[in-house]
């Protein structure tokens, strides 16, 4: 027994309830509520448990690198009440943990995007999901954005494998806000993905 | 002490106008350009009569941040985790690089990483520096660390930050 659920308006067809089995309805039968066809039904997908175990966070240490960013983060926090020493003083932690913080033995283009896959394919995932389940616009917002921006950030690193010199005659713009990276000559008004003024859009320079 | 006090957001102050007149303290004359917080007693004069929005009224206490459910904050810290690896990868290619193109999108990608990691732990439990996650959280390097210097600055910055829970 199964349920078949209208698109339009969310009415439910209860094969259990109704006796009859939703192949065996006319075809011409309508959803009794707003009238969408029969054929525009989809049958109830069947709840998958996802199970928590794998990521059961296990209760680690942060490491260095994150600490330099929840550093730089606050920092950015200071500032914008305008607190000018607390945001010089998070910014030094900040540097003193990156310059800490270890560097990968080895790494390349083709490894970030492994990455950046898992990230599209699994965590951007399971946050979505758990943060609409909980309510928290906010995380959903994060969330959002970001996966808007590696989306990006994927591209461009397929279109720079394919020819590394699709940057060589044009230049590199990320946004301070959402880290939104942009190739192209002219900025465009407004970032795309945070839809902050342009200005706020920082050129990365060509270094020598 | 007031509860607010006037802050100029120099980037649109035109700096031709009449909050120099309207202030009752004379806080908003300074060879800085910013207002004078000492003198600064909170009436928002000068706020209302910037024909720019120059001035905001900023409080010195903030209400409580919102608390966070610990799955989200599990989820997102999982993203934290996976985007400071990419960081750090890209910083391997830009020092290991001779190619100015590649360093500069590795440049490119190391900023997006440290971008989205800052908004994360803000919607992960750290969007208020007075909060008590980030008091915690201080108070642990402190307990850390054992360079001297570092100890002086985290010490300085619980002594600053106005702690609201
Ligand atoms: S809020 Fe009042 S006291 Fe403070 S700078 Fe403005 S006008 Fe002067
Ligand atoms: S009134 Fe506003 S815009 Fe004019 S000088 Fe004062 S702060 Fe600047
Ligand atoms: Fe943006």
């Amino acid at each position: 027994m199964k349920k078949y659920i209208c698109p339009i308006c969310g009415y439910v067809y209860d094969e259990e309830k109704e006796g009859i089995k939703f192949d065996d309805l006319p075809d011409d039968w309508k959803c009794p509520l707003c009238g969408a066809p029969k054929n525009l039904f989809k049958a109830e997908a069947i709840e998958v448990v996802v199970s928590e175990e794998d990521d059961e966070e296990e209760l680690r240490e942060m490491n260095y690198g994150e600490i330099s960013a929840l550093c730089s983060s606050l920092a950015r926090g200071c500032e914008k009440q305008y607190l000018g020493e607390e945001s010089k003083l998070f910014t030094k932690l900040a540097n003193y943990y990156k310059s800490k913080s270890e560097i990968k033995e080895s790494s390349s283009f083709e490894e970030l995007v492994s990455k950046i896959n898992n990230d599209l394919e699994t965590n951007y995932q399971k946050a979505r999901s758990v943060a609409s389940e909980k309510e928290d616009r906010g995380a959903l917002r994060v969330i959002t954005w970001g996966e808007k921006v590696t989306m990006i950030l994927k591209s461009l690193l397929e279109q720079y494998k394919n020819d590394k010199d699709f940057i060589k005659n044009t230049k590199v713009y990320v946004c301070d806000i959402c880290g939104f990276i942009y190739v192209g000559d002219e900025k465009p008004e407004i970032c795309p993905v945070c839809k902050v003024p342009s200005f706020k859009l920082l050129e990365v320079e060509r270094g020598a | 002490m007031s509860e607010v006090r006037a802050v100029r957001n120099l980037r649109i102050c035109s700096k031709d106008c009449l909050c120099l007149y309207v202030c009752p303290t004379g806080a908003t004359d300074t060879e800085t350009g910013q207002i004078d917080f000492s003198k600064c007693i909170g009436c928002g004069v000068c706020s209302k009569a910037c024909p720019s929005g120059a001035i905001s009224m900023v409080p010195y206490q903030y209400p409580k941040q919102q608390t966070k459910d610990d799955l989200v904050i599990a989820k997102l810290n999982k993203l934290i985790q996976s985007k400071v690896e990419q960081e750090q990868m890209a910083e391997y290619i830009y020092k290991n690089s001779n190619d100015s193109i590649e360093k500069q999108l590795a440049k490119a990608i190391i900023r997006a990483n440290r971008l989205m990691t800052e908004d994360l732990y803000r919607e992960a439990g750290f969007m208020l520096p007075q909060s008590k996650n980030t008091k915690d959280f201080l108070k642990n390097l402190l307990q850390q660390t054992k360079d001297e210097t570092l100890k002086k600055d985290i010490e300085k910055l619980i002594d600053l930050l106005d702690f609201n829970e």
